[in-house]
């Protein structure tokens, strides 16, 4: 017989789980109302305004079109894959979750449990999330392929090529924010950043902004987003893998995308801007507050943050143009691998002889 | 050659540190703070035309309250779709200023297209086209308007300039739908 | 007991990809397979206490090497294979071989020889899994490891050899 102890922190990751699931599941109802909104903003005018108060019931209307329309699959499609793939994209996005941390831990008190505000502290917890997240493309190719649609299978081979171009790039920069935080575990490499704003990975001068815009760029390519979203070019490719997608099934790649997004927003905060550790840090003044405090307190920042990526991802999709095919390459290739080299070496130097 | 290097060299720094980029992020984000060109129209705004707009045909009367029309159907003749019918009748019951009034006066608007011709016309300035634009009918009958609906006063006085944007209301009836304006609370629009 | 039935559970659903992998008639369908397979070894590397290996078998093999080869069967576009092709003339040497093969494995499974001694390493000291393979790599098996990238340098110097010399064929 197990102890109760055990127990409990079994039903607790089940809760957590659940918690965790269903929040990513009504995330995009709010981002797709916010991306329109800033759309609206960007484009100087007012986005979503019928449906609701300033527009805010507009997800749901969208929701309920998307349940309400056929789910077309086309003649000589794959279907068996057509109806998997979605899924593939859609399950790797809510995997990468488990590994994420919004705050170190919380004393109930009283009872004096310790609640951890994470599911797994993996101590491998980079390269779970990198890896899982590279998963979420399968969906992508596969879609692209079974849909037997010329577009479609383009989408899916540009997806297959440019994500293989920029895995490169993006481990790199895990490789630098590792050697920066000496750890692999994302609890760790936060906690490394504590005690102010100066400590975070960001201001590890000179490598750490080199290693936040490779990272960024790398990324913005990994979940398609613009300026790199050539497996979704509507200019020259229909729309790209979901070209033949309708209905639920197209609605699982957007929240798939959306999720995506919020992944990577949640990493840069993590590997960068210290996760849920505040700018200034009460503690360096020698003001006492209460763990708890500090820890509820430590989750606002941590939104916050994430909120902050999230606006910039959509920023920067309604002001970039899309980039060429051959242009995303060169990038990839000639700029990034080489940069990223060059830092891994002066990161290496700086931890051997400044530390 | 050393220009090109210089060239060359600032280039390079430009984009090394994205000064592109921000340039274009900056604009971009700038526009968040100038508000909506949109106008709310069916649901709360509409916009209130310049007295030069070219909208539905009215038929005009004198101070005394008399019609201008004498039924010369010149606007019958200068019509280039042939849209305007005039049938002039005698009548010398003191209506008109002279003995040769409008009997039917109609406009076909699934055929007029708004060119003015007929204003130009028209010896006694008696049509204008006036600032109504919403036109949208769903029966057949209803796109031809006569004598009597044309005499009626405008919604939007000759007074008003125009070119704003007035607060409204939508209705929707049997008849179809409608958007009222309120004169009283305009704005102007943003350029 | 728990970890042998999770054993068995990943072992036998690896077996069975593995065999779809050169069953299956269409190379996505073998591809998928394939994925499925390597995603069990992974799953086996994390009960063998080794959670680094097990990501970066995730990391590398399904989230790269796999999209390498699916890039390749979308581009040349290989539809359904016949029985014919599977075999160019090669049946006799092929089937000696692999009866070869399994020979020499009842062979050493019979005489219990396929298993290995546990190294030292206790459990507190796996918890550090990453830290010690590096340490390992770097200081015991440097040489062997540092072949291997050169082998790897070769390989990748031959390929822009290869894709240069056809360029300079078609006067680009």
């Amino acid at each position: 017989m197990p102890e109760l102890g055990l127990i409990i922190e079994v039903v607790l990751i089940f809760i957590k789980v659940y918690i965790v699931g269903m929040i990513l599941f009504m995330l995009p109802l709010p981002l797709t109302w916010l991306e329109r909104k800033v759309a609206g903003r960007i484009q100087v005018r007012l986005g979503p305004h019928r449906v609701g108060p300033k527009g805010l019931l507009q997800p749901f209307a969208d929701m309920v079109k998307l349940l309400l329309k056929e789910d077309i699959i086309p003649d000589k499609a794959d279907r068996f894959l057509f109806k998997l793939a979605p899924l593939l994209a859609m399950i790797p996005a809510f995997a990468v979750f488990v590994a994420i941390p919004v705050g170190d831990t919380f004393t109930i008190p009283g009872i004096d449990y310790v609640f951890k505000l994470y599911i797994s502290d993996m101590n491998v917890g980079v390269l779970y999330v990198l890896a899982i997240g590279g998963l979420g493309i399968y969906g992508i190719i596969f879609g692209g392929w079974a849909s037997n649609s010329k577009y479609s299978l383009l989408g899916g081979l540009r997806s297959a090529a440019q994500m293989i171009s920029y895995e490169v790039a993006l481990s790199f920069a895990a490789i630098g924010v590792v050697m920066m935080s000496n750890s692999l575990s994302l609890v760790e490499i936060v906690k490394s950043q504590g005690g102010g704003f100066w400590n975070w990975n960001l201001f590890y001068l000179p490598v750490g902004p080199v290693w936040f815009l490779i990272f960024f760029i790398a990324s913005l390519a990994e979940i398609n987003r613009i300026p790199f979203d050539l497996p979704e070019d509507e200019g020259t490719l229909g729309s790209g893998f979901h070209t033949e997608y309708s209905g639920m099934r197209f609605s699982f790649f957007m929240l798939a995308e959306y999720i995506a997004m919020v992944t990577i927003s949640v990493l840069a905060v993590v590997f960068f801007f210290g996760g849920w550790m505040p700018p200034i840090d009460p503690a360096t003044f020698g003001i006492k507050v209460p763990a708890q405090i500090m820890s509820v307190w430590g989750i606002g920042w941590f939104i916050a943050k994430v909120v902050v990526f999230i606006y910039i991802f959509m920023w920067i999709r309604f002001t970039l143009p899309r980039y060429r095919y051959d242009q995303l390459m060169t990038i990839g290739w000639k700029i990034l691998i080489p940069v990223s080299l060059i830092t891994v070496l002066v990161t290496g130097l700086m931890r051997i002889f400044l530390t | 050659m050393s220009e090109k290097c210089k060239a060359k060299l600032i280039n390079f720094v430009k984009k090394s540190v994205f000064a592109d980029f921000i340039r274009g992020l900056y604009i971009t984000f700038s526009y968040n703070f100038e508000g909506a060109m949109t106008l709310k129209y069916p649901d709360s705004e509409k916009w209130i035309p310049y007295r030069r707009f070219r909208g539905l045909h009215t038929l005009n009367k004198n101070s005394e309250g008399k019609e201008l029309c004498v039924a010369c159907e010149l606007c019958s003749r200068a019509c280039p779709t042939d849209c305007i019918t005039v049938i002039p009748e005698e009548n010398d019951a003191g209506r008109g200023i002279a003995d040769r009034v409008a009997k039917v006066w109609e406009v076909d608007l699934t055929r007029c297209m708004f060119c003015g011709y007929c204003e130009d016309a028209c010896p006694t300035t008696a049509v204008r086209l006036g600032r109504e634009y919403e036109l949208a009918c769903t029966t057949l009958e209803r796109g031809t308007r006569s004598r009597d609906e044309l005499l009626l006063p405008q919604p939007v006085p000759e007074a008003l300039t125009g070119g704003v944007v007035a607060k409204a209301r939508f209705i929707r009836s049997a008849d179809g739908i409608k958007v009222v304006a309120e004169l009283g609370k305009v704005r102007q629009r943003k350029l | 007991m728990i970890e042998q039935i999770f054993f068995y559970i990943f072992a036998i659903i690896a077996v069975v990809s593995a065999i779809a992998v050169v069953t299956s008639k269409s190379p996505i369908h073998s591809a998928i397979a394939l994925i499925i397979t390597l995603l069990q070894v992974a799953a086996i590397f994390i009960l063998l206490r080794s959670p680094f290996l097990a990501a970066v078998q995730v990391f590398v093999y399904v989230g790269a090497v796999v999209v390498l080869f699916l890039f390749a069967v979308m581009l040349l576009d290989l539809g359904g294979e016949k029985i014919k092709e599977q075999f160019h003339q090669q049946t006799v040497l092929g089937v000696i071989s692999s009866v070869g093969l399994f020979v020499v494995l009842l062979f050493m499974l019979s005489r219990g020889s396929l298993t290995a001694p546990t190294g030292g390493y206790t459990e507190a000291v796996l918890a550090k899994n990453t830290e010690v393979i590096g340490k390992v790599l770097f200081t015991k098996y440097i040489y062997p490891f540092e072949v291997v990238s050169l082998l790897l340098l070769v390989a990748l110097v031959g390929a822009v050899v290869l894709v240069l010399n056809q360029k300079g064929k078609d006067g680009v």
